[in-house]
């Protein structure tokens, strides 16, 4: 569990993100507190996804497949990043 | 503009025929703002969709037939990373916060003064409630919406049965009509005419037939329209005509409402204007003595599955004088 | 090298073994997988078999779609035809989509990954060959029932996303959706199964060796696509449950006017439904990127972004299921999300598109077939992507949905990122299953009749959907400008039609089923499919060291051939397979696999008649299938989890793995995880229900019961699981009586029939009743799904008792003890869960 959870760290920062905004939004329609917790969420998605980044930076250290890991986890927290900023800025727009 | 009031249902030019055309795409030839915006971004992305296509053509020819210097060029991971990340996630960027902008400034609330309709779907026709200033029901019409050029009118969009989709192309995007909601849309017209609408929405049966037209006056005019509606009195030489007679005794009166009349009931269209509308059978013929007797005749052979019975117990007479009658609510 | 399970890599550098084998090793191999003859094809269940039945199946349900697509161009040529009456037009289009979707799509990459992926990964079969045996003719049996409802007028005609209102009782009596619902609902089932097998196979039956890094490409796909089907089929599974029971009971989840919402269905069908297109595009992409790579003869370029690409694909495509809703009036900014999450999505399908390209430069495509059906898909799939981008601009969509701009956009999409793969896939795999190659000249012809049909069909329909034409519309008036656009659709769609028709004299003419004779690797791929194989898959099974095995080691071939790796015998005597970790691939213990049996085939056929014969409401009729069912699919569960006498058996080259193994190492226990998500998320999916309901129409829910209640449902479930797991406890002790472990597992089922009786009681006692309103329905769903599941606990106690009395259960620990526990503490915990939320929210207020 552990080594999934390290290759699909930011993918699963993604689903957090979206399904939270998506609760927010649900919750509270058409009442500014949608959009304050919609951003509030996104920046801390997007903390997340920016720790994962500079963590998966480092070389692991151990051999091809564990760094075949990282680096896939790499690039999966960086479209995760671009996703999370994407969906937060109807927060800032709508 | 000042037609004659003899003609005050008729638009100032064109007609439910015209309506109906396809070319140019109503969808591209927008009548309004709520429409107009829309075709804007339509332009955009078909040529922004065209030059990414173009690109990838490209690319994917050089990769088959190039020469081998700009094939070993194409050939790694950095084509990936330029091509199908970067260049997609700034296009796409740009795409978004301007898909976002313009979300926000179509579903803004209407401003105070607009008026505003109830257009309820039914099983396949359009019911069409013009409401006061008040919010209480001001006239009943179906099939047909009146609004007057220049003004954003707002139409309240409720179903009574199962889901129907409000869409006149040339006006706005659709919007869905679903039972036990109401949804609200915007619509303006930039100039006078006709336009053709649809529901977009699958609702079983004859979907394919069930269509509108929402007819765009002068400001001047649909007051006029507006207040000759709703001052109606009753035509007496019409009231007591064989038509009139077969309208209450063949059981018309049991589904349709004729305002002034005991006509009252309330399952099909108000009939109260029929002899003004442009089409019949919602939107898919046009109004005329011809169309009426078929109509009322079988309206099964014209439109299958609707709700409204055949009539073919009834003779030639008795259909033109329903016929007749009905030409003559106006 | 670091090691995942403690096994030493060094020892893979023992392979290839010098020496001779001993002789008759293979005969005894080919004894073990024996062919079957005459009406033993029936119970055949190893995978070549299934495998390509599976697939000739699919393509048959294409076929008879593709015909329903032909009349209905031929109806809208031109305005007010008359070929087809409205009423016929309306199921037609309705089962053109339902099959092409449900019954084509899913089943043909599904069958796909019966027949290629244990060759890829070099499994002498998929981890449940019975299951896909069941899987498959569930699938045919129903499917075909499904589909003569057509015959007879009584076709669902709501199209294939049955949207009620429409679909109530109210507005569609006849038993025509209910044909839908039952049918669909039930093929799903075999869908499931069919991803269990998938990612168990792809995760625990790859050769030694072949760590993630390794895996091929099309197996990272069927992964993906596998955990897709898990986590997206309950929703729809869900969502037809609900109808039915409101169909049927009156139940209103659905009627505005009781406290239930349409919309409510909206939601649950697209969390399905919009995913289910990355389900079929996903595995066609793994089709396309192992082809490619071959025709080019160069390596993958970008394999790691794609296999990144799928990963993301799965997750975010579960984001974007609103974006069939934007015409519905939810809030401007959840539809914003929507709108972003689909254009997150178009990322990955970049990333696919550039790294296909750049393999193309890399390699020399080769002027065949398969190449040409990859481009073709190729230019289609993009032109597809690009609308999918428009339309997932809010605005746009707001013109653009349910117009005829969608037909365009949706097959686009689905031909280019499916069809022509899936025929680039037939053309380069048909060698290894047939003992003649596909005809290459014909196979030109056929592409470029499809190729062009496809796009004379369905490129003027995007202007058609701008001149104003909606969907599913079974013909429209004259004046409206669309006649031209119209027959120009109808003469491609022809051509297109010719293309298949000429597929199918290719198939008549060269398509020869064999399992030991193939025409072989005819265009030179590099992966463990073109390894030399009989019946029982390779001889042994090679040690992976690379992505392309066969091109790095030309050896290969031979030495595997000559049972100079893995299992070179059957060290049982018996089906088997190597099982190995998840991660890198190292063997952990072997599987003895179960051999051809009828029970799969009666009880697929049983299923099948429980839910057809239901739907025209004979009721004991169906109940005796069901009954008949059940059975069947106990006596076939019967024969499996036995021990052998040896408790090692080497494996190769002095390797010793046990032959059998307990625990969550097992892929027993793997299995049972992945079917407690699915039914996790079907009561998830009903958990969102809840809230949504009460959110929409607050004023029709009441104050649920006393809270005191909760002691004695929540005993009788935490007693039920506490129950079962002293049994297992006791099991382990082996001074106990034979009998007490047993006896302690039917207790615990009392236990939680008990709570779920009490749950039950409690509700009508306190006065609400399922079809009094949203509230009421929604609770006795919870309660319905908790019945199914104490049912199956019972049922569970009644066999695991049966096996103890005869001694099938082993001290200290048994795979059968262990999944019958797991199954009913998850019972419990549903219970508890199901209660407490029914009970807490929104409160005692």
């Amino acid at each position: 569990m552990r080594a999934w959870a390290y290759m699909l760290g930011g993918l699963i920062v993604w689903t957090v993100h979206f399904f939270a905004i998506y609760i927010a939004a649900s919750v509270f329609p058409g009442l500014p507190l949608g959009h304050v917790l919609t951003l509030l969420i996104t920046l801390a998605c997007l903390a997340a996804d920016a720790w994962l980044i500079v963590r998966l930076r480092v070389p692991s250290g151990g051999d091809d497949f564990r760094e075949w890991m990282r680096k896939l986890a790499l690039v999966g927290a960086g479209i995760s990043a671009i996703s999370v900023l994407w969906q937060g800025l109807p927060a800032l727009i709508v | 503009m000042s037609p004659p009031t003899s003609t005050l249902s008729a638009p100032n030019k064109g007609g439910f025929a015209e309506s109906l055309a396809g070319w140019p795409p109503p969808v591209l030839d927008p009548a309004g703002p709520y429409a107009g915006s829309v075709t804007t971004l339509s332009w955009i992305l078909f040529f922004m969709g065209v030059a990414v296509l173009g690109v990838v053509l490209m690319a994917l020819w050089i990769a088959l037939f190039g020469k081998e210097r700009l094939r070993a060029r194409l050939g790694g991971k950095k084509v990936i990373w330029i091509g199908g990340i970067a260049f997609p996630v700034v296009v796409l960027t740009a795409l978004l916060v301007y898909g976002l902008t313009l979300t926000r400034n179509l579903t803004a609330p209407p401003g105070p003064t607009a008026m505003t309709v109830r257009v309820t779907g039914e099983m396949w026709w359009w019911r069409v409630d013009y409401l006061g200033s008040d919010g209480q029901l001001a006239m009943r019409d179906a099939n047909e919406l009146h609004i007057p050029v220049g003004k954003t009118v707002v139409v309240q969009l409720e179903s009574n049965d199962v889901i129907h989709s409000f869409w006149v192309p040339r006006l706005s995007g659709k919007l869905d009509m679903i039972p036990g909601r109401r949804n609200v849309m915007k619509i303006q017209a930039d100039k006078p005419g006709v336009f053709g609408g649809q529901c977009a929405e699958y609702c079983g049966g004859p979907h394919a037939l069930m269509g509108f037209v929402v007819v765009a006056h002068e400001p001047a005019e649909f007051q006029r329209w507006m207040a000759a509606r709703q001052t109606r009195v009753q035509q007496a030489a019409a009231a007591n005509t064989r038509g009139a007679q077969l309208f209450q005794s063949t059981g018309c009166a049991a589904c349709h409402r004729i305002a002034g009349t005991q006509a009252n009931g309330l399952a099909g269209p108000d009939l109260t204007h029929i002899g003004t509308r442009q089409s019949i059978g919602a939107g898919i013929l046009p109004n005329n003595r011809g169309t009426l007797i078929g109509w009322i005749g079988n309206a099964q052979a014209i439109k299958p599955g609707n709700r409204m019975p055949p009539y073919t117990m009834l003779s030639g007479e008795d259909l033109q004088a329903l016929a007749d009658y009905m030409q003559a609510q106006k | 090298m670091s090691s995942e399970t403690g096994f030493d890599p060094a020892l893979y550098d023992r392979f290839p073994t010098k020496g001779e084998r001993p002789a008759g090793e293979l005969k005894q191999l080919e004894d073990i997988w024996c062919k079957p003859k005459g009406w033993e094809l029936l119970t055949a269940v190893n995978n070549n078999y299934i495998g390509f039945f599976y697939v000739a199946t699919a393509f048959a349900f294409f076929l008879l779609a593709g015909v329903l697509a032909l009349v209905m161009r031929v109806q809208l040529a031109l305005p007010l035809m008359g070929v087809l009456p409205q009423e016929t037009y309306n199921q037609f289009f309705t089962m053109h989509g339902t099959v092409m979707m449900f019954l084509f799509a899913v089943p043909a990459m599904e069958a796909m990954a019966v027949l290629l992926l244990p060759q890829m990964l070099a499994a002498r079969d998929l981890p449940f060959p019975r299951l896909s045996a069941y899987a498959f003719w569930a699938y045919a049996v129903g499917g075909l029932c499904f589909f003569a409802s057509l015959f007879v007028g009584l076709a669902p005609d709501g199209g294939w996303f049955m949207y009620p209102p429409y679909t109530s009782t109210t507005y569609s009596p006849g038993i025509n959706a209910d044909f839908w619902l039952l049918g669909i609902g039930f093929i799903e089932i075999s869908a499931i199964a069919g991803a269990i097998e998938i990612i168990v196979g792809a995760l625990r039956t790859r050769a030694p060796g072949m760590t993630l890094a390794k895996m091929p490409i099309y197996a990272w796909a069927m992964l993906v696509f596998g955990v897709m089907i898990i986590i997206g089929f309950p929703s729809v599974i869900l969502c037809t449950l609900l109808l039915e029971l409101e169909r049927a009971f009156n139940w209103p989840f659905f009627d505005a006017t009781r406290g239930g919402d349409p919309l409510l269905w909206q939601h649950l069908f697209w969390f399905f439904g919009h995913p289910e297109v990355y389900i079929i595009f996903l595995p066609a992409s793994g089709l396309v990127s192992m082809v490619i790579a071959a025709v080019n003869r160069t390596p993958l370029v970008g394999h790691n972004l794609i296999v990144l690409a799928f990963l993301a694909t799965g997750f975010i495509s579960f984001g974007v299921w609103s974006h069939h809703m934007f015409t519905t009036g939810m809030p401007t900014l959840s539809v914003s999300f929507f709108s972003a999450a689909s254009m997150a999505v178009s990322v990955p399908a970049g990333i696919q598109v550039f790294s296909w390209i750049a393999t193309f430069a890399m390699g020399r495509a080769r002027y065949n077939t398969p190449t040409l059906f990859l481009l073709g898909g190729l230019i289609t799939f993009v032109i597809g992507g690009l609308t999918g981008v428009m339309v997932a601009m809010v605005p746009f969509d707001w013109q653009a949905h349910d117009s005829y701009f969608i037909v365009a956009h949706l097959h686009y999409v689905l031909i280019g990122g499916m069809v022509f793969p899936f025929f680039a896939a037939l053309y380069y795999w048909t060698p290894m299953t047939s003992s003649r190659a596909l005809s290459e000249r014909l196979g030109k012809w056929i592409f470029w009749l499809m190729f062009a049909g496809m796009q004379v069909t369905f490129l003027p329909m995007h202007l058609t959907g701008f001149m104003g034409m909606p969907r599913r519309v079974y013909t429209y008036l004259p004046g409206r400008d669309w006649d031209l656009l119209n027959m120009i659709s109808t003469v491609g769609a022809f051509l297109f039609g010719a293309g298949v028709l000429l597929f199918l004299i290719d198939c008549a003419r060269n398509m020869r089923f064999t399992t030991d004779n193939d025409a072989g690797n005819v265009y030179r791929g590099g992966t463990l499919e073109w390894l030399p194989t009989g019946l029982y898959s390779t001889r042994s099974i090679p040690v992976v060291k690379s992505r392309y095995p066969l091109w790095d080691d030309p050896d290969l071939p031979k030495d595997v051939e000559e049972g100079r790796y893995f299992l070179p015998n059957s060290a049982t005597g018996l089906r088997e397979t190597i099982v190995t970790s998840p991660l890198r691939a190292e063997p952990q213990y072997v599987q003895i696999m179960p051999g051809p049996s009828p029970w799969p085939l009666l009880a697929a056929i049983f299923t099948a008649g429980f839910f057809m014969i239901l739907t025209i409401q004979a009721y004991y009729t169906a109940f005796a299938n069901g009954v008949l069912a059940i059975a069947c699919i106990l006596r076939w569960m019967w024969d499996t989890d036995r021990l052998v006498p040896d408790k090692k058996v080497d494996v190769g080259a002095g390797i010793m793995l046990p032959t059998y193994r307990t625990g969550p190492g097992t892929h027993g226990w793997w299995a049972m995880i992945i079917l407690l998500i699915v039914v996790g998320m079907i009561f998830t999916m009903s958990v969102f229900g809840y809230f949504y309901l009460y959110g929409i129409h607050p004023q029709f829910w009441i104050k649920p019961p006393d809270v005191t209640w909760l002691v004695p449902i929540l005993l009788g479930h935490g007693g039920g699981a506490g129950l079962a797991i002293l049994a297992r406890y006791m099991l382990a002790r082996e001074n106990t009586e034979l009998w007490t472990p047993g006896v302690l597992i039917c207790c615990a089922a009392a236990s939680l029939l008990f709570g779920f009786g009490v749950d039950c009681w409690n509700w009508t006692a306190h006065g609400l009743w399922p079809t009094a309103s949203g509230q009421g329905a929604i609770v006795y769903a919870f309660q319905s799904l908790q019945g199914i599941l104490v049912f199956i606990c019972v049922l569970m106690a009644g066999y695991l008792s049966a096996r103890n009395s005869r001694a099938l259960i082993v001290c200290p620990r048994n795979n059968t003890m262990d999944l019958v526990v797991m199954f009913m503490c998850y019972t419990a915990v549903e219970g508890i869960a199901a209660a407490l939320i029914a009970r807490l929210f929104p409160g005692p207020f």
